[in-house]
């Protein structure tokens, strides 16, 4: 987001509370003015601005509640291998400030979780389903938007575990606990639709920056649908828009934009993945 | 001439040209170089191989003309690339950002290297000469591969002009590139300061809540893992990715 387009937002933001506070009200309706401090208070923290540093804190704790709930891979040559590929995306995105962290997780599950700060995941199941380096490079790039956007830290200032928090200095201990906890159910129960169709633009957006077949992303959610029912990619399919319209929308993006050519390194995914 | 002499001349001509018409309507351009010279890294140095290319700095290019700033890595040992040296400049003067200010490129031990100064690829109004992406190939008078440069246009690039300007000390060492040739190289060891106290969690999955141990030492793991900035052009030399992407012939010009 550029600095303009951000600070028309603050703007817009800061005039909706003032008018919802400006109303004139009578005494007889104090209770409505107090249901409008709170709406204005809700808005207000949606301002509160969170330093990369607490970005980062808060990602490396759902972080590890992830690598909690699923062991992650110690197959260090595979790693290294969605490690390059995520940083050839990473490089075309606009966040300096982050270090890219990418890992594995051993689970049959078809999925990707894009923690604060940087902290990436795809699951085992994803890289089975997946068929070259594009593809691979696509979701990765897609992650990657998440945290570029900084959807799940975005989602938490929205959210009444921010009710009492009046400085980002303030989240820590239990309110931190609190805060991980709801950016990782976010990560886990799906992100808003808004959410991972602009991830979508994005990922489309750095795959085909860097080289890559922009039909990528698309081809592989596409694949996801032909296998729509089987227990792996039920999760998915539970927190994700649906293929067919994510799939519609990458096309339309693609040519829109003139996106062609790249490449697709099926053979060098094949050597790393599938050995 | 004295560096003050230096420094007010340099000045001199980015007031000089600010006051040209159309400078607001200066376009915007950025691109990364990766510059390789013939022959191979071992041990340390560069040994002659004709057939070999050895990367030797990764450069990352903003332009808005007349000024425009150069972001420069270079490798001492093949291995990684180092932090970034600074240039800045208006047409076909430059400085080098320093910690403490800027020193002329000529009067800066910088300007000793001739691949450094071989990175001032602009005319005297500031616009950037040469081919805007592809490979491009420079030969000595023998015919011989003196230096290959592998250059990839940004799209629609938007980045901060005030950091073009050498005056601005403030902002001057803020880097404007991607942070990924750091990224390749970065580990963290002090990784678990704030990840490590919680216990059991209860999560919410489209399955149901389930119980979750947090597992920091897998992401202390994570941020030690680094694949290293050179390995990471290599990777993407070899993909075709990049900067390498399409890069068998030179194309196109500058905006």
């Amino acid at each position: 987001m550029t600095r303009r387009v951000l600070a028309r937002r603050v703007a817009r933001k800061l005039g909706v509370a003032a008018l919802l506070l400006a109303v004139p009200v009578g005494s007889a309706r104090a209770q409505s003015l107090l249901d409008r401090m709170r709406q204005a208070a809700s808005i207000a923290r949606t301002l509160l601005p969170i330093s990369t540093e607490k970005e980062i804190e808060i990602g490396r704790n759902i972080a590890a509640t992830i690598a909690g709930r699923f062991p992650v891979s110690t197959d260090m040559a595979l790693t290294r291998y969605v490690t390059l590929v995520g940083l050839t995306v990473a490089s075309q995105g606009p966040r300096p400030d982050i270090v890219y962290r990418f890992a594995v997780l051993e689970t049959p599950i078809v999925n990707a979780y894009a923690a604060p700060g940087g902290y990436i995941f795809i699951t085992r199941g994803s890289l089975a389903l997946i068929q070259n380096e594009a593809e691979l490079a696509g979701v990765l790039a897609h992650e990657v938007g998440h945290v570029n956007r900084r959807h799940v830290i975005e989602g938490i200032r929205k959210s009444d575990t921010m009710r009492e928090v009046r400085n980002a200095v303030d989240i820590q201990g239990a309110t931190l606990d609190a805060v991980v906890g709801t950016g990782t159910n976010a990560l886990f129960t799906g992100l808003s639709r808004g959410d991972e169709l602009e991830a979508d633009s994005l990922g489309l957006e750095y795959a085909a920056g860097a080289g890559y077949d922009p039909g990528g992303l698309a081809a592989f959610v596409h694949r996801l649908d032909q296998h729509a029912g089987e227990g792996p990619v039920s999760e998915f399919f539970a927190t994700h828009p649906k293929p067919d319209e994510r799939v519609e929308r990458l096309t339309a993006i693609a040519q829109r934009e003139g996106l062609t050519g790249g490449v697709t390194l099926a053979e060098r995914y094949r050597a790393n993945v599938m050995k | 001439m004295t560096r003050a002499a230096a420094v007010r001349r340099v000045a001199g001509a980015l007031a000089l040209a600010a006051a040209l018409p159309g400078r607001a309507a200066a376009q915007k351009a950025q691109w990364t170089d990766v510059v390789y010279v013939p022959g191979f890294w071992s041990a340390g140095r560069i040994a002659p191989r004709p057939d070999s290319l050895a990367l030797v700095m990764r450069v990352d290019y903003f332009s808005a003309p007349p000024q425009w700033r150069a972001e420069i890595r270079r490798t001492t040992d093949g291995q990684t690339l180092g932090n970034p040296d600074i240039l800045v400049g208006s047409g076909t003067q430059a400085v080098v950002v320093t910690p403490l200010g800027t020193t002329p490129l000529e009067q800066h031990a910088l300007g000793n290297d001739p691949l450094v100064r071989a990175l001032v690829v602009f005319d005297q109004t500031g616009r950037p000469k040469g081919p805007a992406a592809g490979r491009i190939t420079e030969r000595g008078a023998d015919g011989s591969v003196t230096r290959v440069v592998y250059r990839r246009q940004v799209q629609n690039p938007d980045f901060d002009t005030r950091l073009l300007d050498p005056g601005n000390r403030a902002g001057g060492r803020t880097l404007l590139a991607s942070g990924i040739t750091r990224v390749g190289d970065q580990r963290s060891a002090s990784v678990v300061a704030t990840a490590g106290a919680r216990g059991v969690d209860r999560v919410k999955t489209p399955g149901g809540d389930v119980p979750v141990t947090p597992d920091p030492a897998a992401v202390a793991r994570m941020e030690h893992f680094a694949v290293g900035s050179v390995a990471l052009e290599g990777f993407m030399r070899a993909g075709g990715l990049g900067p390498y992407a399409a890069a068998g012939d030179s194309t196109g010009r500058h905006p």
